[in-house]
This record gives C-alpha cells, sequence and structure tokens, in this order.
C-alpha cells in the first residue's frame, strides 16, 4: 500500500530534478553574473531534494536514488511537462521558476500536515530552502515588472505561456485517491490547484501584471496537437489535457523536449549501469 | 547628525573589517572622528566610513542556513581519499 | 618629485617586497599589466565555465550533479571577484564583458578545447585544477595587493575543486574499463594543452609582469612544480602520457620547451582554438537576446505597483 507513498514522492522527485536540470542549464550563461552564482543554488536547491524525496521513495520500493533519477525509462518520469520546458530566454525563465516555486509552496505547506513521518519532516525542511527561492523569483518578477516596458511586455507574456503548464502541476497524481485516503497527501491535487490559482493572479494582480491568463489557459486547453504538431481545435472536449497544452507528465506523457533531456542527463549513467562514479 | 559605520584595514593581507561607528555630522568629520577613535595606535593602513542609513542587512538572518544536505561544498566530503587512492593503485596493479 | 623619481622609488617600493594598494600611485604600465593580466584571469574563469556547463547535463549521480554545479558556481563566482578588482584599475565589467564577447581579449588556452563526456570533468577537475592552483597559489605573493586578497579565497575553492577532481579521477581509475577508457581519452587530448598551460619559457628580460613582480616565477618553474607533482601520480594510477612524454632525470620529470608543438597555442593566442568562435558566439547572442535584463537591473522602476 505504501507503494502509493512512493509514487507520490517520485512524481514529485521528478519535478525537482526536471527543473533543478533546467535551471542548471543557465550556469556559466545568466544575464548577470551575481546572478549566475545565485541561480545556481537554486538549481543545486532542486536538485538536491529530488535526491532527497528518490531516497524516501527508494527506502520503500527497495531502489537506490540515482537509479531512480537516472535509471528508468523516459515513459517511467511523472514530472509535469512545465519543468521539461527548454529554459527560452531569461523571461521565461523567471516566469516558469516564480511559477514552479509559488506552486512547491502551495504543496509542501500541504505536504508538511502529511501523516507520513518521513515526508512531513522532508517537507518542513524544504520549505525552509524554498521561502529563498520565493523571494528570489518574487524579487525579480517585480523588478521587471515596475522597470522598462520591454520587460514587463516580455514577463507578461511568458507567464502567459507557462500559467497552463503551472496548472498541470496539479494533474492528480497517480495513486493519489489512496494517498488521500492515508493522510499522506493532506490535500487533493484539484484543491491545492485552485488554491494556487488563487494565490498566483493574486500576486500578479498586486504587480500589476495581467491576471486574465487563466482565461487564455483554459481556451489552450480546448486545443490538442496534431501530428505536425499545429494546435488544432479538437472536436469533443478531450478527455484529459494533452501534452502540447502541459497535461500528460502526471502519467508519463512528455514532450519531444523531454526526450532529448533524458538522452542528455542519463547518457554517462547508461554507459555502465550499477558502476561507481 | 548621523552614525557613521567604521571600517579599517590593517596592512595588505586582510580585507577591510568593521571596527565601531562614531556619531559626526557628515563623513567629512567621521573620518577625522574615526581616525582617532579607531586608528590612533596604528591599527590600520587604510580607513573607510560608511553611513548606518546606507547600510541594508539581511532581517531574516534564517536564510543564511543551509537547510539541506550541502556537504559537497565542502573538503570534508572527501576525506577519504587516501583509502580511494590505494584502491585505484590496486586495480591499476591488477591491470599491470 | 618629478616621474622618474615617482618611478625610482615605486621600483625600490616593490623590490623591497611592499605592496601596491589601488589608490597608490602607480606607472600607466603597471596598472595597464595588471589590469590585462586580471581581466583575463577573470575572462577565464567565465570561460571555463562553459566546457564544464556542457559536462553538467550528463552528471552521472545527482550528487555529481550538484558538485559540479557547485564548482562551475565557484567559478563564476571567481570571475565575479576579479573582474571586480579589475574594474578599480579602470575600465568597467561591461566593458571587459563586451571586449570578452567580441574576441577582443583573451582567455586561457584550455578554454578554447571541446569536451566529449564524463573523462573530461575527471582531467578538467584534476589536472588542469591543478596545473591552476600551482599558478594561482603562486600569485598569492603578487605585489598588486587587492589581487592577492581575492586570490586567497579563490586559492581556498581551487582546492576543494582538485579535490573534487581527483575523486572523480578515483572512481574512474578503480573503475571498469570503460570507466577507465573515459580518463585516458581525456587525458590522450587534454595532454598538450596542459602543457601549453603555462606558456613557453619566459624572457625574463621582457617580462615586465615579472619585474614589477605582479608575477613571482617563471612559465618553465611553474610547468616543472606541476609536472613533478602530477606526473608520478597519474603513472600510479596505470595511465600512460601522449607526446609530449614527460622523462625522467635526475629526479625531475622534464618535458622539455623544444618537446612541445606550440602550433596549437599560437593559434589560441589569436582566439582561433577549436571552440572559440562557438562559445563566443553563444554568450554573444545570449547577452544580445538580455539587454532588456540589463536595463530592467539599472533603470528605476517606472511601473509602481
Amino acid at each position: 500500500m505504501s507503494e502509493a507513498l512512493a509514487a507520490v514522492a517520485v512524481a514529485l522527485a521528478d519535478d525537482e530534478l526536471v527543473i533543478g536540470h533546467r535551471h542548471s542549464e543557465w550556469t556559466g550563461l545568466a544575464p548577470h553574473i551575481e546572478e549566475d552564482v545565485a541561480f545556481s543554488s537554486i538549481a543545486q536547491d532542486e536538485i538536491g531534494h529530488a535526491a532527497a524525496l528518490y531516497t524516501l521513495a527508494g527506502a520503500i520500493v527497495g531502489r537506490n536514488p540515482d537509479a531512480l533519477a537516472l535509471g528508468r525509462d523516459p515513459s517511467e518520469y511523472r514530472n509535469a511537462v512545465l519543468c521539461e520546458r527548454p529554459n527560452g530566454d531569461w523571461a521565461y525563465t523567471l516566469a516558469r521558476h516564480w511559477l514552479y516555486d509559488t506552486a512547491e509552496d502551495v504543496r509542501l505547506e500541504a505536504l508538511a500536515r502529511s501523516a507520513d513521518d518521513a515526508l512531513r519532516a522532508l517537507a518542513t525542511k524544504m520549505r525552509r530552502e524554498e521561502r529563498y527561492h520565493l523571494l528570489h523569483a518574487g524579487t525579480w518578477l517585480e523588478r521587471v515588472a515596475q522597470g522598462p516596458v520591454e520587460g514587463r511586455t516580455r514577463i507578461a507574456e511568458a507567464l502567459a505561456r507557462a500559467y497552463r503548464d503551472a496548472l498541470a502541476l496539479f494533474e492528480p497524481l497517480e495513486r493519489e485517491e489512496e494517498a488521500v485516503r492515508a493522510g499522506w497527501l493532506p490535500d487533493a491535487s484539484t484543491e491545492l490547484r485552485s488554491r494556487f490559482a488563487q494565490r498566483a493572479t493574486g500576486q500578479l494582480d498586486r504587480l500589476g501584471l495581467p491576471t486574465d491568463i487563466g482565461a487564455v489557459a483554459d481556451e489552450a486547453a480546448e486545443f490538442v496537437a496534431s501530428s505536425s504538431g499545429d494546435l488544432l481545435a479538437a472536436g469533443p472536449a478531450p478527455p484529459e489535457p494533452a501534452v502540447a497544452s502541459g497535461g500528460g507528465g502526471r502519467r508519463g506523457r512528455h514532450s519531444a523536449d523531454f526526450e532529448a533531456l533524458w538522452e542528455e542527463m542519463t547518457r554517462t549513467y547508461r554507459v555502465s549501469p550499477g558502476a561507481t562514479w | 547628525m548621523d552614525t557613521f559605520e567604521v571600517f579599517r584595514r590593517a596592512g595588505h593581507k586582510e580585507p577591510f573589517t568593521h571596527c565601531g561607528a562614531v556619531i559626526a555630522p557628515d563623513p567629512e568629520m567621521a573620518l577625522l572622528l574615526a581616525k582617532e577613535c579607531f586608528l590612533r595606535r596604528r591599527e590600520g593602513t587604510r580607513l573607510w566610513v560608511v553611513r548606518r542609513s546606507d547600510v541594508h542587512s539581511l532581517e531574516d538572518a534564517s536564510l543564511l542556513e543551509l537547510a539541506a544536505d550541502k556537504s559537497y561544498r565542502f573538503a570534508s566530503d572527501y576525506r577519504d581519499v587516501v583509502a580511494k587512492r590505494e584502491r585505484a593503485r590496486r586495480r591499476a596493479e591488477a591491470l599491470r | 618629485m618629478t616621474y622618474e623619481e615617482k618611478l625610482a622609488r615605486f621600483g625600490e617600493r616593490l623590490e623591497s617586497g611592499d605592496k601596491v594598494e589601488t589608490e597608490d600611485w602607480m606607472p600607466d604600465d603597471y596598472r595597464r599589466g595588471v589590469l590585462k593580466f586580471i581581466e583575463m584571469h577573470a575572462n577565464s574563469e567565465i570561460m571555463g565555465a562553459l566546457p564544464e556547463r556542457e559536462c553538467l547535463p550528463h552528471a552521472p549521480t545527482l550528487k555529481r550533479k550538484m558538485s559540479l554545479a557547485a564548482k562551475i558556481q565557484d567559478e563564476v563566482g571567481h570571475s565575479q571577484l576579479l573582474y571586480r578588482v579589475a574594474e578599480d584599475l579602470g575600465k568597467s565589467r561591461e566593458a571587459m564583458y563586451t571586449d570578452l564577447l567580441h574576441g577582443r581579449s583573451k582567455f586561457h588556452n584550455v578554454f578554447h578545447y571541446p569536451v566529449f563526456g564524463w573523462g573530461d570533468v575527471a582531467v578538467i577537475g584534476w589536472l588542469i585544477d591543478g596545473a591552476a592552483l600551482v599558478t594561482q597559489a603562486a600569485l598569492l605573493d603578487s605585489s598588486y595587493a587587492p589581487y592577492t586578497r581575492v586570490l586567497k579565497r579563490i586559492c581556498a575553492e581551487e582546492q576543494l575543486h582538485l579535490r573534487h577532481g581527483e575523486d572523480i579521477t578515483l572512481e574512474l581509475a578503480s573503475g571498469t574499463d570503460v570507466q577507465r577508457g573515459m580518463f585516458q581519452d581525456a587525458l590522450d587530448r587534454w595532454w598538450l594543452p596542459i602543457m601549453h598551460f603555462f606558456g613557453p619559457r619566459t624572457d625574463r628580460g621582457k617580462d615586465l609582469l615579472l619585474r614589477w613582480r605582479v608575477k613571482t616565477r617563471t612559465n618553465e618553474d611553474l610547468r616543472q612544480e606541476f609536472l613533478d607533482r602530477y606526473v608520478p601520480k597519474v603513472l600510479e594510477l596505470g595511465f600512460t602520457f601522449p607526446d609530449p612524454v614527460p622523462r625522467e632525470e635526475d629526479g625531475h620529470w622534464v618535458v622539455g620547451d623544444s618537446d612541445i608543438d606550440w602550433a596549437p597555442l599560437d593559434r589560441i593566442k589569436r582566439n582561433q582554438g577549436p571552440e572559440t568562435a562557438r562559445r563566443l558566439e553563444l554568450r554573444r547572442r545570449i547577452h544580445e537576446q538580455h539587454r532588456w535584463v540589463r536595463e530592467a537591473l539599472s533603470e528605476p522602476a517606472v511601473h509602481a505597483a
């Protein structure tokens, strides 16, 4: 039964690993040298959180954290699609960073009340580090939002692009019902999702940024990707949001960008699985 | 009048260090007063003053704690180097 | 005091081992020479982040992913420290960065080369950082005091990087044949660039930086220290050297100036190394795409909430 707990931990670990991986791609190239240093710490923190969550899951399923992180097939990863999107420019990175960490705070707030001792303790610890992430993302967002028009426009556009993906962070997790029933997940994802949406739009409003991104997101969910990658209007409402609109990650459906990321991320590990590095 | 924080550097090797504060009407006066308050026994070879209101502090000091395992940032994480050298040497010998 | 008198007194000061501070009088040659030297060091730290950045995505464990990220982070931090010291000599960081992007200034030869895999991380982390530490430790006694103050922290962090690099090396050396092959392959490619790293024999008469005591030791002296320290360690692990193969002479491991093919280094000095254009282009593109970030950081808020 506690395998449901492991499944939850793995999904959240996958989020942390993949977004940490993306964040770390800025290393050495961030648009400001001091920020390069600061953002690297955030990337390291996320990977560290992934390690802690994989350790928790690994203890249940009997696998070591590195094997969970790097030794699975792409379709076994349960991260939300948001985390795997390419960095794009600093505006997209910042928008995603802010949305992701706001969402994570909502989730950790709930997990800090988990009935599972280990998960509760870990969530409490992670929240301490996430406070810096939130401050960092919020301070940057405020600076750009209140600055010259080009930055303001870019960040507004990036937020609109990332928002529907961010909502899909709260797609139901695998075996979530079991985990909720056991009290491991104190709140269901749908509930966290509306809490997140409320908090995010409230803060955007305070910064004078457009808050109608929720409407854009709902509209976007009506579209699915055709095989050519173009967005086509769907006939009847699709049963579940497609990868193109940010959904599917929790069921192991990922974008082509994830395939490339996975190839690269697991490249050395796959040379000799089980070897010591 | 304002409070000015006083920094001095002794020699070439160490960075400026904080050594106290003076109350003065302006930076020029603060420097003159700080010289006698803090460097009258050759405690330093350079002197700075900074208006207290220009000093910004991180209010939430708990942000400075390491909340998670950052052992990899410290040399202590590589303490077992001698044993590892020995193991690698044995592996190399076995190949000869 | 006439200029000649000032110059003579400055020379005497340096001769006696006294150090120079930013606000002290110094000849223009000294200021320019020190600025150029520290600027190149700063450039090298930030350009040095790129080869390892290319390896970071395929780190083989979570811990290695974090520790390599932390190591590159330190290097970017070093460039931050060094650019600040250089700025005080009269050139803004923006100007230095722009010169770097447009190939108008230099960075160390080893960062002009491609990387292929995890073996490169081991060689860079152990041998190249080892070489860098030998040269940087020699600068701790440089005549320009602000430089020595930041070098103290830089050398301490480099010491950690060296441990990190050796640790990775030792795992490869103790590992499977494939893992050992990764190190050997990287060593084969990096050995010549590492020999170049120290530069050709110093011409004592012409080297102004040596005369001003900004540098304290000659290139050949530093290379010798590196060879004596690292060659036995590499051999002990059962790896072999490509050309120029170090030979044992009178208790030293020797690679003579004439054993080294200097042509690749000459190309790199003209910013024509194998990866120079691609890495500078990447940096330039990102820099140009993010003008708006610099504006957002430097201009006052126009949209108050």
